[in-house]
């Protein structure tokens, strides 16, 4: 499209917060997109030229820092980030995907006993308990289908196609196809052949 | 270019627009005119809601310019959703559970290379959805079928009649009548009895 002219990045449902680097074409819609952003970096949220995030939800916790792309389209999807979240260029969330870099409480029982209680409406002057969580890392040119989740610790290669429901729970190779609770790879996804020279 | 007609169903505030090519019977139940806003298709009758069926709040038709839908007689759908760029019927007295996606296409290539391309013509699109011109291939649920909720029934699949799909699945490959089958992706698990007299 020669004669395109590109607009400045917007939010539909007000003012963006003011650590948020949005790029020129890119939209974000959704009343709730940032109704759980509570980071406090510098940037917290940079989004690339040309997304689409319909529907987005980005729940940043205080330390966290999510960085995507030019030209991704992500529908309905929910981005929980204690760490990190990086995403590569065109890379699909369909419908209701969710990335969480964090378990957001820890496993071991008393902790979490404790951590609860931290919690809850008794917990006033309480430390939280410290629970794991690690970076998210996705390709460029990733697809992730409607309902599919991606946890903590991950890292998608290029080109990857995660079939809709996937619960990835282990790094995915590039180009790799995947399905299923936990993910398996079911088919390599050949590269183009170059042409004859 | 398929004209609107003003409807105004139970859970409607005030009357709406819907395309005219959608085709509900009069004994059939739609919440909101609200789940047809995304039924782009210019196909006769793409939509059909036969005797009885029942279309409940939540649920919406994502339908594609050359996409058709038929509901069956009685069929109970909770709030599913469906991605329909070729053909998905639901079969009579089948029921449907909530955030079920039922979708014929993926509306992306496979490859990288491709995908690459549709999302950079999405990200300079008034329109802002993906829709590549990739192959549909026909869902069909049969009759007295019973989808659990959130599951994801994956293009070209046929749900045999009677059968019982688990809550969460994602339905992969065909199932067969009166079985039961769950899990992601899903897995047989046992088979049904057939009643006298069905088909």
């Amino acid at each position: 499209m020669p004669d395109h002219i590109p607009q400045p990045g917007r939010w539909a449902s007000g003012e963006l917060p003011a650590n948020v680097v949005l790029g020129e074409d890119s939209l974000i819609t959704g009343p709730k997109a940032f109704a759980r952003f509570r980071s406090t970096r510098e940037p917290a949220l940079v989004i690339g030229r040309g997304c689409t995030l319909d529907g987005a939800h980005f729940a940043i916790n205080p330390a966290g820092q999510v960085t995507i792309g030019d030209a991704c389209a992500f529908y309905g999807s929910v981005l929980l980030c204690e760490l990190e979240i990086r995403i590569g260029h065109h890379v699909y969330l369909g419908w209701n995907t969710t990335l969480s870099d964090s378990d957001f409480h820890p496993t071991e029982v008393a902790e979490r006993h404790a951590d609860v209680l931290a919690c809850s409406t008794l917990g006033e002057g309480l430390a939280r308990r410290p629970y794991p969580s690690r970076p998210i890392v996705i390709g460029n040119d990733v697809y992730i289908g409607h309902n599919a989740t991606v946890l903590k610790g991950v890292t998608i290669g290029d080109g990857a196609f995660i079939e809709p429901g996937a619960m990835v729970s282990k790094d995915v190779p590039p180009r790799a196809r995947v399905i299923g609770n936990p993910a398996k790879v079911i088919e390599m996804i050949p590269s183009p052949t170059p042409p004859p020279s | 270019m398929i004209a609107k007609v003003q409807r105004q169903f139970a859970g409607d505030w005030e009357p709406a627009e819907m395309p005219e090519n959608i085709v509900i019977d009069d004994t059939a139940y739609v919440h909101t005119v609200y789940c047809f806003d995304l039924v782009r298709s210019e196909l006769p009758a793409a939509v059909t809601l036969a005797r009885g069926s029942q279309v409940n709040d939540g649920a919406m038709f994502d339908i594609g310019p050359r996409g058709r839908v038929h509901i069956g007689e009685c069929a109970l759908l909770t709030s599913p959703w469906f991605l329909c760029d070729a053909e998905i019927t639901v079969g009579a007295y089948t029921m449907i559970s909530w955030s079920v996606v039922l979708m014929d296409s993926y509306r992306v290539p496979l490859d990288p290379e491709g995908r690459r391309q549709e999302l950079d013509r999405v990200a300079r699109s008034g329109w802002r959805k993906i829709g590549a011109d990739v192959p549909a291939r026909p869902v069909r649920i049969g009759r007295d079928v019973w989808i659990g909720f959130e599951c994801v029934v994956l293009p070209g699949v046929t749900i045999g009649d009677g059968a019982i799909v688990g809550a969460r699945s994602v339905v992969a490959e065909d199932v067969e009548p009166y079985t039961v089958v769950a899990g992601n992706p899903a897995r047989f698990v046992k088979r049904l009895a057939k009643p006298e007299g069905f088909p």
